[in-house]
């Protein structure tokens, strides 16, 4: 489509509806978040466009060139050309500079005036006062305007040496600087050299009592015209050494089955012992080191893999009441997948996941610790960071950078959105995709470029490491000093089998099982015999069993479950073989449901005084024994019912005559002060109403409930203040009392009832 | 993916196939810096170790022939942080050197400036050198030279030690090769590659003859030769193996032990007496001064105890030949015979030179005994300390022993044990003379000798057997008790069995242990070890016998 020739543009909304359809599209392509959801017109995505947030954004994803150019742009006080960015750049290239401002156009950070490119507004809000660590320009600044720049090269020619070094100080930024109590502005007496002199000549400006500021004009004076200090417009290319491709890729493969075998591992494991799952959420530091212990992997390492076992989906959060970290049924389904399809759903959840298990055994910011599987392992920026890596990895394909040199061209393509741990990031991330194999020799393997490649999609990352993968083995090697080895991976029931009848010993490219008493027991206990056992070696084995190994199951087997537990409840004993028959044979006694575990025993999982009971029902004549087996007389007492406890009434003792007369005297008192604030606050409506214990409240209450009376109470109400009531109470529970006062039912407290009186 | 014999593990043990086609190929090509830790029938377990990759670079191997051999053998692509491992523990060897000056001062000196500074910021370092002569160089005072050395492999930054030696006070010594008697091939490969290498330790089996080797290094060395053992019946073994092998005469030979305390140009001196201290002090400590010694052989160094190590660490400027059946210290000392004595210099498996037929071929037997019922009630209520005992010496094991020995009778049998009171039993059920620690060397010498003319066939023996007796036809050993679960100990009892036999007859090697006790858990350690030796043993039960 030919653009028309369209009015010249004044703002960048102007410049967003002048834009063909293909435009647009990479624009909203580069900014998604213009696009959700979606706005009405193109006026509300030229405003949107303009919002702080969404620029911020689009800035954000800028690699260092773009921001240089963007920063420069914002610094130039009229709209910018091609051959202006390139003076700023300091870039030979004009072409470049014009490729630079183009890209910036697209992605709607500069709209195109009549005389060039103008930064919008609220770019230059959103790069702040300080682009490029340059000052604010002097007509932001206290004092005149600034001169122009030959006069500024001649002033700054000649400073004296000690304005001269302040000036140097403050070129490259920060642009405000602190100065010493013999230069400060406000001080008075001859400027001679220093900040004073530099004041006098309007090369900096005070902005407060003991600071100075370099405004920007002075200071794009002293960079020479240019903005940055080292450009950046080229990335870095990163320092590595050259690898074989196929040897990467082996060494991905063998990684790849490692990280099979060690989740299988670490899987079974929990099927069988689940941990725990915290009150916050995670992984107990025992437990990871627990699994650690039994992978025999480092601690980093081991929490790689539990965190890559939740992300893939294959351990969750079981919940129950007491909750614990257990496989999904997603683990069943997966384990029976061939390796390269099991591989590929690993490698997808990794690198999709926002969860960053590097941050495990770390402190959060609030220095609580990070556990494995807890909410603390999230890190959303992750994601984009693992990305940021493996891309480059893709782009320098068979080279192998050094770490260093990756978080270098991380830090380039994101200059805005490097966390300040970028080198310990990208050395996990590196990490990682080792562990994974979607590194091999640490350059990108062609599995790893698959799984780029996806978006979502596992096979074809599935086809492409299954090459690599050695080929699982069916058959293991037996030997008398009781280990088998697999010479390769092996998967299915054969591992299952394995994993239950020894242990593992050692990993790698092949696995070593050692057999021993209690992983025969282990196995037994799972209901396996010894000849199951010994069936199930020779069929796994392409030798035939050692005589050792076939020894020590048969050993194990003979000792195993020559001792059984059972529970029962009541234990029969007579030396009456006979009645001990009946006893069996008796229909009535089924309900006991009687065993014979000896020719004078029976045993019942009913309660002793049942089986007592029933036997005496049915004519048995049985004594109870204690546990020590000795008989137990039942010591019958006549009945006799506890007195329940209950407050024992006050003893009440003689008073004496003056201790009466002091208590009468004190009682009228309080009954005339009583009556005098009762007329005082009702006007001599109702009774006056005395002080009582709650007690004494609610007995009166009680009987004017039952009496169908009405009372007069005093109640405290929510102010403080005491009501007086004349109220109908009908019920007493729980600390209340209900009832009707003036027409209106009411639940009073009965700790803010005052006191009560019948009407 | 190829197709080698050897599988790389990720905890660093290497996996050979041995009915593999290459696995000859690969385990010569892994043998100069992995040990050999297991060797069962199918698959050979061997572990990089620091200390073997360095024994390797002692033995001028550099790290590129190691990944190389790992690379080319191995079935699977080999984990790159192992690689990179390799190549950075090796290239830990040989930064620093310790040697003499062009002045004749004895330095260290140091390839790597910051590895120099590194190591003389240790405390334990620091004394030990003295000024600074150059940036990369440092003195050291030649008492301080073993030290250094110890201290410098524990901080991981091993010296190569190229200072030499002292050629000590000259005597003819030759081996008397007539007869038809002459070294064993690999007995030569071991004395060419400890005389190479200047100081180390020569790993060869029980009954492959370390004697001989002993004595092939001093026909090098041709100087006073200063020869520590276990015992005085080893001691006096020595002594008639050198005069029988040797051109040394009975006057050139001393024993230096308990009984008596002879300097000659050849010295035979026991660890007993050297390690002997009066109020503190050393009382035999001159010894290793007195004379200027220009070989000292060192028998069983994997017993060597800690106050001799100390007395090494002296010795530096000597040439130092450790003799052993096994690296495999249960103290954990190896880092120290590394340093002290020197790297291996040379290492062959059992079973290749039991091929070879110097090594008789061994039927491994364990009979177990079930514990009459009134000692299993005994045994369940013993304190911890006393089960093994208890389990050890129980009688059911006497008529288990009884019957092995008519089995074998006529043929020389050893019945060894831990108990005197159970060997006292043992003795007078089988009517056979017992030897124990306080038996007189006299008595033991005759009691061997008439065991070794075959006069008797049958001796009751306690632990003093374990070290260097040479009792060149006991064909039948019944062990009854042993040292707890010692892997060690193990080694040395199956070594009694293991000297070639005259007419190629399997030896027999039989313990005896009591079912469902410690003593059983104990044998089933010290069993594993024979089945990683390559041995197969069997377990039978008594009653089968």
């Amino acid at each position: 489509m030919v653009p028309e020739p369209s009015p010249p543009n004044r703002s960048l909304a102007d410049d967003i509806r002048a834009r063909s359809d293909e435009e647009l599209t990479s624009l909203v392509a580069a900014r998604p978040d213009l696009a959700r959801p979606a706005p009405s017109d193109l006026t509300a995505l030229a405003s949107r466009s303009a919002t702080r947030a969404s620029t911020a954004r689009a800035i954000d994803a800028l690699d260092a060139a773009h921001l240089q150019a963007l920063e420069a742009a914002a610094v130039a006080t009229d709209p910018v050309t091609p051959a202006t960015l390139a003076r700023l750049l300091g870039a030979s290239d004009e072409s470049a500079a014009a490729g630079l401002l183009d890209d910036l156009w697209r992605v709607g950070l500069v709209w195109r005036s009549p005389h060039g490119l103008v930064v919008t507004r609220t770019v230059i809000d959103v790069l702040g006062d300080n682009p490029a660590g340059l000052g604010l320009p002097a007509e932001d600044l206290p004092g005149p305007p600034a001169a122009d720049e030959a006069t500024l090269q001649s002033e700054i020619a000649a400073a004296p040496p000690r304005a001269r070094a302040i000036l140097d100080r403050l070129t490259w930024g920060p642009a405000v600087g602190i100065v010493g109590p013999d230069d400060a502005p406000g001080r008075r007496g001859p400027a001679e050299d220093g900040a004073r002199w530099l004041l006098a000549h309007g090369l900096v400006r005070a902005v407060a009592a003991d600071q100075v500021a370099l405004p920007r004009e002075v200071a794009m004076v002293l960079r020479g015209g240019r903005v940055h200090a080292d450009s950046q417009l080229m990335p870095p290319a990163p320092a590595g050494v050259a690898v074989d491709p196929d040897r990467v890729d082996a060494a991905a493969g063998a990684a790849a089955s490692e990280v099979l075998a060690l989740l299988d591992e670490l899987l079974d494991a929990w099927s069988q012992d689940p941990p725990r799952v915290l009150r916050t959420g995670g992984l107990s530091v025992r437990d990871l080191k627990a699994a650690s212990t039994r992978l025999d992997t480092e601690p980093e390492h081991t929490a790689y893999l539990v965190e890559l076992a939740l992300i893939a989906d294959l351990v969750a959060d079981d919940g129950e009441v007491e909750p614990h970290w257990v496989p999904t049924a997603e683990y069943d389904q997966w384990q029976t997948e061939p390796g390269g399809e099991r591989w590929a759903r690993l490698a997808l959840a990794w690198l999709s996941s926002t969860r960053a298990p590097h941050r495990v055994g770390g402190r959060t910011d609030a220095s609580t610790v990070i556990n494995a599987l807890g909410p603390d392992a999230q890190w959303p920026p992750i994601r984009s960071l693992r990305r940021a890596v493996l891309d480059l990895l893709d782009r320098h394909w068979a080279t192998a950078p050094e770490p260093a040199a990756v978080a270098e061209s991380v830090r380039w393509a994101r200059p805005r959105r490097v966390p300040r741990t970028l080198d310990s990031v990208v050395g996990a991330v590196l990490r990682e995709a080792a562990w994974l194999g979607v590194t091999g020799h640490r350059a990108l393997s062609s599995a790893g470029r698959a799984v780029l490649l996806a978006e979502g999609d596992p096979r074809a990352a599935a086809e492409s490491i299954h090459p690599h993968l050695p080929a699982p083995v069916d058959a293991v090697l037996l030997q008398a000093d009781l280990t088998a080895i697999a010479p390769g991976p092996v998967t299915g029931s054969l591992a299952a089998f394995l994993r239950l009848v020894a242990d593992v010993e050692s990993r790698g490219g092949a696995t070593v099982h050692r057999f021993s008493d209690e992983s025969i027991r282990r196995c037994l206990d799972q209901g396996w015999t010894g000849d199951d056992i010994l069936a199930g070696l020779r069929d796994a084995s392409s030798t035939p069993v050692p005589q050792p190994l076939e020894y020590l199951v048969r050993d194990v087997a003979r000792r195993h479950g020559t001792i059984r537990v059972r529970g029962v409840s009541a234990v029969i004993r007579s030396e009456d073989e006979r009645g001990l028959e009946v006893m069996l044979a008796h229909r009535r006694l089924a309900p006991l449901q009687l065993r014979r575990i000896a020719p004078t025993v029976l045993t019942s999982p009913v309660s002793p005084e049942v089986v007592l009971e029933m036997l005496r029902e049915e004519g048995f004549a049985p004594v109870p024994e204690s546990a020590s087996g000795v008989v137990a007389v039942p010591i019958r007492p006549a009945r006799r019912a506890v007195r329940s406890r209950s407050v024992d009434p006050a003893l009440v003792q003689a008073m004496d005559r003056a201790q009466l007369g002091s208590l009468i005297q004190t009682l009228r008192a309080g009954e005339d002060e009583a009556r005098n604030r009762a007329s005082a606050i009702a006007g001599g409506r109702g009774p006056a109403i005395p002080a009582n214990d709650p007690t004494t409240s609610i007995a009166v209450l009680r009987e004017a409930i039952a009496d169908g009376r009405a009372v007069w109470l005093g109640y405290s109400d929510s102010i403080g203040q005491t009501q007086r009531l004349l109220f109908h109470p009908e019920r007493i529970d729980g600390g209340r009392v209900s009832g009707v006062a003036e027409d209106v039912a009411r639940t009073l407290s009965i700790h803010r009832i005052t006191g009560v009186v019948p009407d | 993916m190829t197709d080698g014999a050897l599988i790389v593990q990720s905890d660093k043990t290497l996996l050979l196939e041995v009915d593999h086609p290459k696995s000859a190929d690969a385990r010569r090509a892994i043998a100069p810096f992995a040990e050999l830790e297991r060797a069962p029938e199918h698959i050979h377990t061997y572990r990089i170790t620091p200390l073997g990759l360095w024994n390797a670079r002692a033995a001028g191997h550099d790290a590129e022939q190691v990944v190389d051999a790992l690379v080319t053998h191995s079935r699977y692509p080999v984990p790159h942080a192992l690689l990179v491992d390799v190549a950075e523990t090796m290239a830990r060897y040989g930064r620093l050197t310790l040697l003499k000056d062009d002045e004749g001062r004895l330095v260290l000196r140091t390839t790597d400036r910051a590895v120099l500074t590194e190591v003389l910021r240790h405390k334990r370092i620091k004394p030990l050198v003295g000024e600074t002569i150059d940036d990369d160089t440092v003195l050291v005072h030649p008492s301080e030279r073993g030290h250094l050395k110890q201290e410098l492999l524990k901080v991981g930054w091993p010296a190569e030690d190229e200072a030499g030696y002292v050629d000590g006070e000259a005597h003819p010594i030759a081996l008397d090769q007539t007869e038809g008697w002459s070294l064993r091939p690999y007995q030569e490969q071991a004395v060419d590659g400890f005389w190479d290498g200047g100081s180390g330790v020569v790993v060869l089996p029980c009954g492959a003859g370390k004697t001989l080797v002993g004595a092939g290094a001093m026909a090098k060395a041709s100087a006073t030769t200063l020869i520590l053992v276990t015992n005085t019946v080893s001691a006096r073994q020595w002594k008639d193996e050198l005069l029988r092998r040797t051109s040394l005469t009975e006057d050139e030979i001393g024993e230096y032990s308990g009984a008596r305390k002879e300097i000659r140009p050849v010295t035979i001196a026991t660890y007993q007496v050297l390690t002997t201290r009066r109020k503190g002090v050393y009382t035999h400590l001159d010894l290793l001064d007195a004379r200027d010694w220009g070989l000292i052989v060192y028998d069983e160094v994997h017993l060597l105890p800690a106050p001799i190590f100390r007395m090494t660490a002296d010795l530096q400027a000597r040439r130092r030949l450790g003799l052993t059946a096994t690296l495999v210290r249960e103290d954990g000392l190896e880092s120290d015979v590394f340093s002290l004595i020197g790297p291996k210099r040379f290492d062959a498996p059992w079973k290749d030179i039991e091929a070879q037929g110097y090594i008789a071929p061994a039927d491994c037997v364990e009979v177990r005994v079930t514990l009459p019922d009134g000692q299993r009630m005994a045994y369940a209520v013993a304190d911890a300390e006393d089960r093994y005992r208890l389990a050890s010496c129980s009688d059911a094991k006497l008529p288990v022993v009884e019957k092995l020995v008519e089995r074998h009778r006529g043929e020389p049998t050893l019945v060894i044990g831990q108990y005197l009171d159970q060997l006292d039993e043992l003795a007078g059920r089988l009517d056979a003379d017992l030897i124990t620690g306080e038996t007189t060397v006299a008595e033991r010498q005759r009691l061997f000798a008439a065991f070794r003319t075959g006069e008797i066939s049958l001796l009751v023996v306690s632990k003093v057997a374990n070290f260097s007796v040479d009792l060149p036809e006991a064909s039948v050993a019944i062990q009854v008790s042993g040292t707890f679960g010692s892997r060690q100990e193990e080694a040395q009892r199956l070594g009694r069995v293991l000297r070639p036999k005259g007419d190629g007859r399997t030896a027999h090697f039989y313990t005896v242990v009591a079912r469902d006790t410690v003593d059983a858990e104990f044998a089933a350690h010290r069993q594993r070890f024979l089945a990683e030796q390559g041995y197969a043993y069997r377990i039978i039960d008594s009653d089968d016998l």
